[in-house]
């Protein structure tokens, strides 16, 4: 081969047409993966101009969005310092919450997202996010979620129906997280956690931001109009 | 320098096809996986319509398993060095300017991305990585034929 420098045309062309093949399908792929599904079921609560997200009081304003992945451990973080203030917020009927699950993190991410809608189903969204954040693995993708993990974790804060079960096993959502995903794209959330309030973004790249400190967050939903 | 540069020069390009495809190969395959990271690797930048990053997102690391493949086997190479030269350009303009406005991300090279502590920026090493893999690929484009190579 290095006598003659070089392999024969025919080869040469195959090979040309094989990596074009693959990079064509792959593309086509790609982009239809990552296209919204209209058939995909969605929760009882998820709202498709919401960006197919969970929506908790519907009729209120202001809107406060929340994006969060339930494997990132700076959402972990931020329930365990603003989840409390933000449960208060949604029981008192003070502002509409909108929950977008992202699943940028892996497998695991789209079972918990799953059964978080699965959840919600069962009006017990809230718990579930607090549930599911305290159950987080320190690794990602660890396998922790897998087989009756999330079913049990919805046992633990009383969710026994049946429909319930179904959901989890069956990952009734599974193609609704696509579509959160899509929608969270078009909405440029570059990380997570990140909040919106009525539509302005909440600064993760200043240090002492509203994310990790409570008073600056309660005063970032006071300004946006949550009394 | 003449003659010892006829003989150094294709193997030369061998190394030099075999670097960038390779790591060319090594980025797209380690975005496949996880396209909805990639495209959101390529938003943060906040160079592009949301749009057009997501759509590159999607389809880039294709492209570049493409290029690569085509370096590593020696087809196309001239064309491919050329790709390959005006990605890692495009990428060096992109890092700089995320380092200038002081943006604090990954830059999503070989999977990853998105927003990070701004202590975990590693602008400099990437960039200059990258102003590297350019010179392979302006080096391919001027002296394409090289050791074991499909192109004749």
């Amino acid at each position: 081969m290095a006598a003659n420098n070089g392999g024969d045309k025919g080869t040469r062309n195959l090979v040309i047409v094989m990596v074009s093949f693959i990079v064509v399908v792959g593309v086509v792929f790609s982009l239809i993966s990552n296209r919204s599904s209209t058939t995909a079921a969605v929760p009882a609560s998820v709202s498709a101009d919401d960006g197919y997200g969970i929506v908790l009081n519907p009729n209120t304003k202001p809107t406060i969005d929340v994006y969060v992945d339930y494997q990132c451990p700076a959402c972990r973080a931020f329930e365990i310092i603003n989840g409390g203030y933000l449960n208060e917020v949604i029981a008192q009927n003070k502002a509409k919450v909108v929950f977008h699950p992202m699943t940028f993190i892996g497998p695991e991410s789209i079972l918990a997202a799953n059964a978080a809608a699965c959840a919600a189903d069962e009006n017990e969204f809230m718990a579930m996010n607090l549930a599911l954040f305290q159950d987080q693995s320190a690794e990602e993708n660890s396998g922790k979620w897998q087989g009756d993990a999330l079913l049990n974790i919805g046992k633990s804060i009383g969710i026994n129906s049946a429909k319930f079960e179904t959901c989890i096993k069956d990952g009734s959502y599974v193609n609704w997280t696509g579509n959160v995903a899509t929608a969270t794209a078009k909405a440029d959330v570059n990380g997570t956690p990140t909040i919106f309030v009525n539509g302005k973004e909440l600064d993760r790249s200043k240090e002492n931001n509203e994310y990790g400190d409570p008073v600056k967050f309660r005063a970032a939903l006071a300004a946006g109009g949550v009394k | 320098m003449g003659d010892k540069f006829k003989v150094a020069q294709p193997w030369l390009t061998l190394f030099a096809r075999l670097i960038l495809g390779g790591v060319l190969l090594a980025a797209g395959a380690l975005k496949i996986g996880n396209l909805q990271k990639s495209a959101m690797a390529v938003r943060a930048y906040e160079l592009l319509p949301v749009s057009l990053a997501n759509f590159l997102g999607y389809t880039l690391p294709w492209v570049e398993i493409g290029v690569g493949l085509l370096l590593i086997t020696g087809a196309l190479v001239r064309i491919s060095g050329l790709i390959g030269a005006i990605t890692m350009l495009a990428f060096i303009i992109a890092i700089s300017q995320a380092w200038a406005r002081g943006l604090s991300i990954d830059c999503g090279c070989f999977g990853g991305g998105g927003a990070i502590n701004p202590e975990d920026t590693k602008y400099l090493s990437e960039i200059i990585r990258d102003i590297g893999l350019l010179m392979l690929g302006i080096y391919l484009y001027f002296y394409p034929k090289g050791r074991f190579s499909l192109d004749k």
